[in-house]
């Protein structure tokens, strides 16, 4: 009998472990998403008006001049001690011409009580701003200041956005610190399953503030890296293409979109579209473990 | 009041009405109202191996059922597990049907023996079935053990038998499996997954 050999191929790339935003299509893609989202949700106003603060963040990000990257140095010691090349406790001055851009187009189509909060930015003297954008980045904002802080978070995305684009992927590496970002160490918003040739059906980790991507493996409890206890809650009968990862080893959840579902899901406006979600995974008792910067002060007590 | 950190990640019921969606001028009441009428589903998330080859691909499982709520486990879903090195998501057409060989109606679950001249298949216990297979093995190799070849050399061979080993086992398995056979003189062995 005659054989011959198999032609084994190798995968013609490798799948990215990174995945850094696109500041050309990021935030308008989730403009468009937020839009859809809103025709007929029970919270369909806000998330329109969501949708018009992420066209902002767009008009922002493009008008954004080029900002200046950590020097070689502070790459150099970043990577010796697997820390964040970017320092998100100190975000470049830049951001409060992004937040008065944004409070500025946003002013006149906004309800009365955010366009008084929109005013108050538009004209707040930079020492309150940089209060704000402190706190906000320590997680340790006040809940007075709720109305303010998702354009406060908006703003620091856009310029947090523009850096990360621009650092080189094959440069990170996997931090000290599990489940934070390797790009600005902030925690995540949420987990989406992408589709794509390399890269099908990989769950990664995406950024709260800078957009970053990471991967993670799946069925993995993302907060404390267990697999014993993992499962996925989504609403009955709801259809959407989002659930509830939860783990019941350190009792945190965080939500999953799956791109195969949907092929526009985006991470933080389809988490926001499914806060009924938060609402009855919380009521289980598990712990939500990253914040939807959009989203301040909905903690209770 | 400053949040904490996990305060700042929350986001329940209670918290809706004081959050940033009441504080712009948004009300969150319909939302909030909806979400009385929703419940719940639950799935488990757990890796395995598929079990049929020597590829051994990696496998995502689905299942419904709740061990502490005392509702019997359902697998819902199988598919190819994304993270796996061998196989990167991908199945063949048999490791695709994985969920329907294990809900099978026809799936063995137990040892049965069909007795000579017999057309019934009959359930016995694992015992009986150990048993069974046993005094078949002694008195084949009790007939046909070669000690010595025809020109007086020690072989101690026994070829009448074979035994075929399964996939699934580990190296330890593997090892005590060779040891075994080996050990009562059985020449031909193999393994499933060669198959």
């Amino acid at each position: 009998m005659q054989t011959s050999n198999l032609a084994f191929q190798p995968p013609a790339e490798e799948a990215a472990p990174y995945l850094l935003p696109d500041g050309s299509t990021l935030f308008a893609g989730r403009a468009e998403r937020f839009a859809a989202l809103a025709g007929g949700h029970s919270l369909g106003d806000w998330l329109a008006f969501l949708g018009r603060l992420s066209r902002a963040q767009h008009d922002a990000l493009q008008a954004l001049p080029e900002l200046p990257l950590p020097d070689a140095a502070r790459l150099a010691q970043a990577k010796t001690h697997a820390m964040p090349p970017l320092d998100a406790s100190a975000p470049p001055a830049a951001w409060r011409d992004a937040l008065r851009r944004i409070a500025g187009q946003l002013a006149a189509d906004a309800p009365a009580a955010a366009r008084r909060a929109l005013e108050a930015l538009a004209a707040a003297d930079d020492a309150w701003l940089d209060r704000l954008a402190t706190g906000l980045l320590a997680g340790e904002a006040a809940a007075e200041d709720a109305a303010e802080l998702p354009f406060v978070a908006a703003a620091l995305q856009v310029v947090f956005t523009q850096l990360a684009g621009r650092l080189d992927a094959s440069a990170l590496q996997p931090l000290d610190a599990a489940g934070v970002c390797p790009c600005c160490g902030s925690a995540p918003v949420a987990s989406i399953v992408r589709i794509g040739s390399a890269i099908a059906n990989l769950r990664y980790l995406h950024c709260s503030l800078c957009n970053t991507e990471w991967n993670v493996p799946r069925a993995v409890c993302t907060a404390c890296g267990g697999d014993k206890d993992v499962a996925l809650h989504e609403i009955e009968g709801g259809g959407q293409p989002v659930r509830a990862e939860t783990c019941d080893s350190c009792q945190s959840y965080l939500k999953i979109v799956y791109q195969d579902k949907d092929p526009q899901v985006d991470p933080v406006a389809d988490d926001l579209a499914t806060l009924a979600l938060d609402l009855l995974v919380d009521e289980a008792g598990y712990q939500r473990s990253g914040p939807n910067l959009l989203l301040i002060g909905a903690q209770g007590e | 009041m400053n949040m904490n950190r996990r305060q700042f990640f929350r986001v329940c019921s209670a918290g809706l009405g004081g959050s940033s969606i009441a504080l712009m001028g948004f009300s969150p009441n319909a939302a909030l109202a909806e979400v009385r009428t929703f419940k719940l589903a639950r799935a488990t998330e757990t890796r395995n191996i598929c079990p049929y080859c020597s590829v051994s691909c990696g496998v995502l499982i689905y299942s419904t059922g709740d061990k502490s709520k005392n509702a019997p486990a359902e697998i819902i879903h199988i598919e190819g597990d994304p993270d796996n090195p061998v196989n990167r998501g991908t199945l063949c057409p048999k490791g695709a049907g994985l969920r329907d060989m294990i809900q099978s109606q026809n799936r063995l679950k137990w040892p049965e023996v069909r007795e000579a001249g017999s057309s019934e298949w009959k359930r016995i216990s694992w015992m009986e079935a150990f048993d069974r297979i046993a005094k078949h093995m002694k008195a084949d190799r009790d007939a046909n053990f070669v000690a010595q070849n025809e020109a007086g050399v020690t072989v101690n061979r026994w070829t009448s038998t074979a035994f075929l080993a399964s996939s699934a086992a580990p190296n330890e398995a593997g090892y005590l499996t060779v040891k075994t056979i080996r050990a009562l003189g059985m020449t031909s062995i193999d393994t499933q997954a060669r198959i």
